[in-house]
């Protein structure tokens, strides 16, 4: 039993922050989503972005880093976040439930699992195989 | 039954993100966290020609402008809690999963703002769906964390 442990560590505060933080993100998307459309969403969802990444580096004093690969990578996230931020946007604007739609886009770690095993020769735990079928019994339960 | 183009658009958010999330391990390979963020923004900055949206972008209301506005800063400021969670000591193992729980904050709370709810078999798929984030989001072999 670490709980009462893990209460009083900053780690746990910071996660409960970060769940609150993207929970919320969904719902204020989707009431975004009711006036604008899916790519006037994605657009200004990204100056949303800006004051918080100048605050971490400010915060932190981070000095500049530009190794390539690294920037190459993380470009290449954003892109690929947008897309997908565009996707859900769209899934928001099609009408379909709200909680049905952010829990079957939440299920993206079955990609990343996939790609693990095949880009970083990373093995699958017992566990994760375990939730790979769970995610395909709720994507069969879901799409139905 | 009725409306499933929602889920054609899902899974265009689990590729990409799929893929995304392996770009997150790799990137902070080389870079810390927060040039990792600020450089995830330049690359949503790289897309905006394309959603530029034109003049209706000033007809918006200033209430779903604001929506998407504070989308963007709650997103990022999940991200960043969740590097330094982290960053102040949480096991990867265990951090991962906790946070993949945010789906839940919508499930509880979309009745009451939303004023949406899920039928029986819904639930059943949100449960399974939920069992199944944490469960993937546990750490692959025994890779160190940076």
């Amino acid at each position: 039993m670490g709980m009462p442990e893990a209460i009083k560590a900053k780690w746990f505060w910071y996660s409960i922050f970060c769940v609150l933080c993207w929970g919320a993100w969904a719902l204020v998307s989707k009431l975004g989503t009711e006036g604008i459309s899916a790519s006037g969403m994605q657009f200004i969802f990204a100056f949303g972005f800006i004051p918080v990444a100048l605050m971490a580096v400010i915060a932190r004093r981070a000095r500049f880093e530009r190794n390539l690969k690294g920037i190459g990578f993380s470009v290449g996230n954003g892109v690929l976040s947008g897309i997908g931020g565009l996707a859900l946007f769209a899934a928001y604007r099609s009408g379909g439930n709200t909680s049905v739609i952010t829990v079957a886009t939440a299920l993206y770690p079955v990609i990343t699992v996939a790609l693990a095993l095949l880009v970083l020769s990373e093995r699958l735990t017992r566990l994760q195989a375990v939730g790979l079928v769970f995610a395909a019994l709720a994507m069969i339960i879901l799409a139905s | 039954m009725h409306n499933s183009a929602w889920l054609w658009f899902a899974l265009i958010v689990l590729l990409s993100w799929g893929i995304v999330g392996l770009l997150q391990k790799l990137s902070t390979n080389y870079l810390s966290a927060e040039w990792a963020l600020v450089w995830l923004a330049v690359g949503f900055f790289v897309l905006e020609p394309w959603l530029y949206p034109g003049h209706v972008l000033f007809k918006y209301s200033l209430r779903s402008s604001g929506w998407a506005f504070l989308g963007g800063v709650l997103n990022a400021l999940g991200a960043w809690a969740l590097l330094a969670a982290l960053k102040s000591g949480g096991k990867a193992s265990i951090v991962a999963p906790f946070t993949a729980l945010y789906p839940v904050v919508v499930v509880f709370l979309a009745p009451t703002i939303l004023h949406e709810s899920i039928s029986a078999r819904q639930a059943l798929g949100v449960v399974c769906a939920l069992i199944a984030v944490v469960l993937l989001s546990t750490e692959s072999s025994e890779k160190s964390s940076a």
